[in-house]
């Protein structure tokens, strides 16, 4: 079987840069942007910002027609609600899902925060929710609950988001959550509630999925066929059903060999022995070296190759039930033009279907 | 120092006239011919949103002297962080002063949002900290903290949300708020922190106002009472060492003249029904008082005029606060030179339609001001009026 694929991009939100590490777009590291000379007439100073930065990998995903982006949550980059507002009130097509972890604000706030944004936007937000951050960063976040609490947790504020967004005098009694006369009036209701992304493949996260996600998120570090067969299984027991995505860089150009022409120089770029090149593992053609010349991105394999091969390692998802793909790549602005104009078309038929 | 003089963006929709209490800005009423975002084109929905009508407020009050404007948040309103998000690139020196209720977002969450909103504005983000108004309200938001506690969860929250402002790591251990090796990440760190405006006429929040406020906000009362107010503000924040500014809500209905005004507002009057007025709501000390200096029934509009161009009756014409100012364009500019006299640092000013009335008020009232010249004399001895 092979589905129809949407296809969006991870906005990187600790600046950019034209090689990984450089860091000059965006205002993220303090000087690492070069002026020209001072023979050069420079008028830019105090005119632009790091939002500047993003808006144009916002117009870039929009204008090379990306279904959507990605903005992640990351407590060491910029904050993604703020971000996703920005990229959705500057473009007209562009979905944007933004990350966050329960613990940010109460649901009631979260959703209130997502229905003016559907309004603002012609309903483009998407919601990930992140449920399992590393104990210290969601301590840092204020968030001290542990394990499986975690999840009863995130179903609660999923309950109650919804409850508040599709019920006018809504009460909700739970463990995390409390809301009385609640509910959401005109015009702040009977909107789209936002696409819900969740991850992870514990028995809790999986148990989370069937009864919230709208698309289950994997990486391909994951045993994404296992994983698909058991939310599909879970989320029929809960009479719903589940997309399924994947979060995949990509590095694609147009042959095999100037691709990894750019791993290479890239992997060497980032302090890694030319010798050391790690191979793609030869049964899934997926790559390990993102994680040194990914930056700050995901650090998780990807695909390496000339378009063709990186489709057909995209097929390869789709033939096992993957229809959304958030891909990765940098940097964002020339990346996602060239996805655009090179890698997407190889879908086209699917694409058509898809919309 | 000078004076800064805000302007309010709705976040509910707005009306085309104090005259006819209907919504025909924003989705807040059916979407019709003769509706602005969305409105109809080819009979059906042109595409525009309210966010695209906030954006021309914003605009306007911008290119007509207004410092920024403050963006409301109830229940039924639009989200002003959502809003000042969405609009962050679309002003060159506009501040966005982002009303909340400190309850709702997390103090690290709140920090990282202002800091990649002062990234994204150019450090043009303003605070308006309201602690809430109680009742029924509350509970819709899902928050059960009673009232007084909620001022001490929002001295919790302000010291969570500085303590990590600067960067980290940084610690907390409190009743409503816990955090370990917080801090913003470096380039988010040690962007200029919000200007505070507090606002609360209870006791909890008149004390706590004296711990955190940049600005003591408070609605439009007749002047001696306002008076008495900052003056029980002051003494607070004396006796803590801080010297908190004073900034007033008003709702200006200025024209040409004195009569013009008031016939705009007569003819906003005659669709008013006098007798169903709502009662005063949930824990809100401020509605309670705003209600105490006006004694019901009212028949004819002026018997709420409690000193000269001071009027009580604005929620009757649309939503929002009672007390504002009705007059000339000379008069109105006098009396707010009045409440520089005695102590007022920063306004907050509002008209309906907001669009057009930031244009009038920023052309017509704001040249006139003198405040300065008058700053220096006693306070209260030099308003001409009754008050």
């Amino acid at each position: 079987m092979g589905g129809h694929p949407d296809f969006l991009i991870t906005v990187p939100t600790r600046g950019d840069g034209r090689d990984p590490g450089r860091g000059d777009r965006g205002d993220w590291r303090p000087g690492a942007r070069r002026p020209p000379p001072s023979l050069v007439t420079d008028p830019r100073p105090g005119a632009f910002g790091p939002f500047d930065h993003l808006a144009q990998i916002g117009r870039a995903a929009e204008i090379a027609a990306l279904g959507g982006a990605l903005v992640p949550f990351d407590p060491a980059g910029e904050e993604s609600l703020v971000v996703a507002a920005g990229l959705l009130r500057q473009s007209r097509h562009l979905r944007v899902v933004a990350g966050f972890h329960p613990g940010v604000a109460t649901p009631v706030y979260a959703a209130k925060f997502s229905a003016s944004l559907q309004r603002f936007t012609g309903d483009r937000l998407g919601w990930q929710l992140d449920v399992d951050l590393e104990p210290a960063v969601a301590r840092s976040q204020g968030d001290h609950l542990r394990g499986a609490d975690r999840h009863a947790r995130a179903d609660e504020f999923l309950t109650v988001a919804r409850g508040v967004w599709h019920e006018e005098g809504y009460t909700y009694e739970g463990r995390f959550y409390q809301v009385l006369a609640g509910g959401f009036q005109p015009p702040n209701s009977g909107l789209p509630f936002p696409r819900v992304h969740l991850t992870g493949t514990s028995p809790e996260a999986l148990a989370l999925s069937a009864r919230h996600a709208d698309v289950h998120l994997f990486t391909p570090d994951q045993d994404v066929q296992a994983g698909i067969e058991a939310l599909a299984a879970l989320a029929e027991g809960e009479g719903r059903r589940v997309g399924y995505g994947l979060r995949i860089p990509v590095l694609a150009r147009d042959d095999d060999d100037e691709a990894w022409d750019e791993a290479r120089r890239l992997w060497v770029l980032t302090g890694g022995e030319e010798a050391g090149l790690p191979d793609p593992d030869p049964r899934t053609r997926l790559w390990p070296g993102f994680a040194r010349i990914g930056g700050d991105g995901s650090g998780w394999s990807g695909l390496v190759g000339s378009y063709e091969t990186v489709a057909a390692g995209i097929r390869g998802y789709l033939g096992q039930g993957v229809t959304t793909f958030i891909l990765e790549a940098r940097p964002a602005i020339e990346e996602t033009y060239r996805l655009g104009e090179r890698l997407l078309p190889l879908f086209a038929k699917e694409i058509e279907h898809a919309h | 120092m000078p004076i800064d003089i805000y302007w309010r963006i709705g976040t509910h929709g707005d009306q085309q006239s104090l005259r006819r209490r209907v919504t025909s800005r924003g989705e807040w009423a059916p979407v019709v011919p003769g509706s602005l975002t969305p409105g109809v084109r080819d009979g059906r929905r042109d595409g525009y949103s309210y966010v695209d009508h906030m954006a021309d407020v914003a605009r306007a009050s911008e290119i007509s002297g207004f410092v920024g404007g403050l963006l409301p948040s109830f229940p039924f309103t639009d989200d002003p962080w959502a809003t000042a998000a969405a609009l962050a690139r679309e002003t060159t020196t506009y501040r966005f002063m982002i009303a909340y209720q400190p309850g709702f977002l997390h103090p690290v969450q709140a920090a990282r949002m202002s800091a990649s909103l002062q990234r994204a504005t150019g450090g043009r983000v303003v605070y308006n900290i309201i602690s809430g108004g109680g009742g029924p309200a509350q509970l819709w938001w899902g928050d059960k903290v009673d009232h007084d506690d909620r001022y001490a969860r929002t001295s919790e929250f302000l010291d969570v949300l500085k303590g990590v402002w600067n960067g980290g790591p940084f610690d907390y251990q409190g009743r409503f708020y816990q955090v370990e090796g917080a801090g913003l990440p470096e380039p988010l760190a040690r962007q200029p922190f919000p200007e505070i405006y507090f606002s609360g006429s209870s006791k909890a929040a008149i004390e706590a106002a004296g711990r955190h406020a940049d600005y003591y906000l408070s609605w439009l009362e007749p002047f001696p009472e306002l008076a008495a107010k900052f003056a029980q503000v002051r003494e607070h924040s004396t006796a803590i060492g801080r010297s908190p500014k004073f900034a007033v809500r008003i709702d200006v209905l200025a024209r040409e003249t004195e009569e013009a005004a008031w016939d705009e507002i007569r003819r906003g009057w005659e669709h008013v029904d006098p007798t169903a007025l709502r009662g005063p709501d949930g824990d809100s000390v401020g509605w309670l008082r705003s209600q105490s200096f006006v004694s019901w029934p009212v028949r004819e509009p002026r018997e709420l005029e409690v000193s000269p161009n001071v009027w009580g009756g604005f929620h009757l014409l649309r939503g929002g606060p009672a007390f504002g100012l009705v007059g000339s364009y000379q008069q109105v500019a006098q009396r707010l030179d009045e409440l520089i006299g005695i102590g007022v640092d920063a306004f907050i000013l509002a008209g309906v339609p907001h669009l057009e009335e930031a244009y009038r008020v920023g052309e017509e009232v704001l040249p006139l001001l003198r405040g300065h010249d008058i700053r220096h004399n006693s306070p209260l001895s030099t308003s001409k009026g009754s008050i």
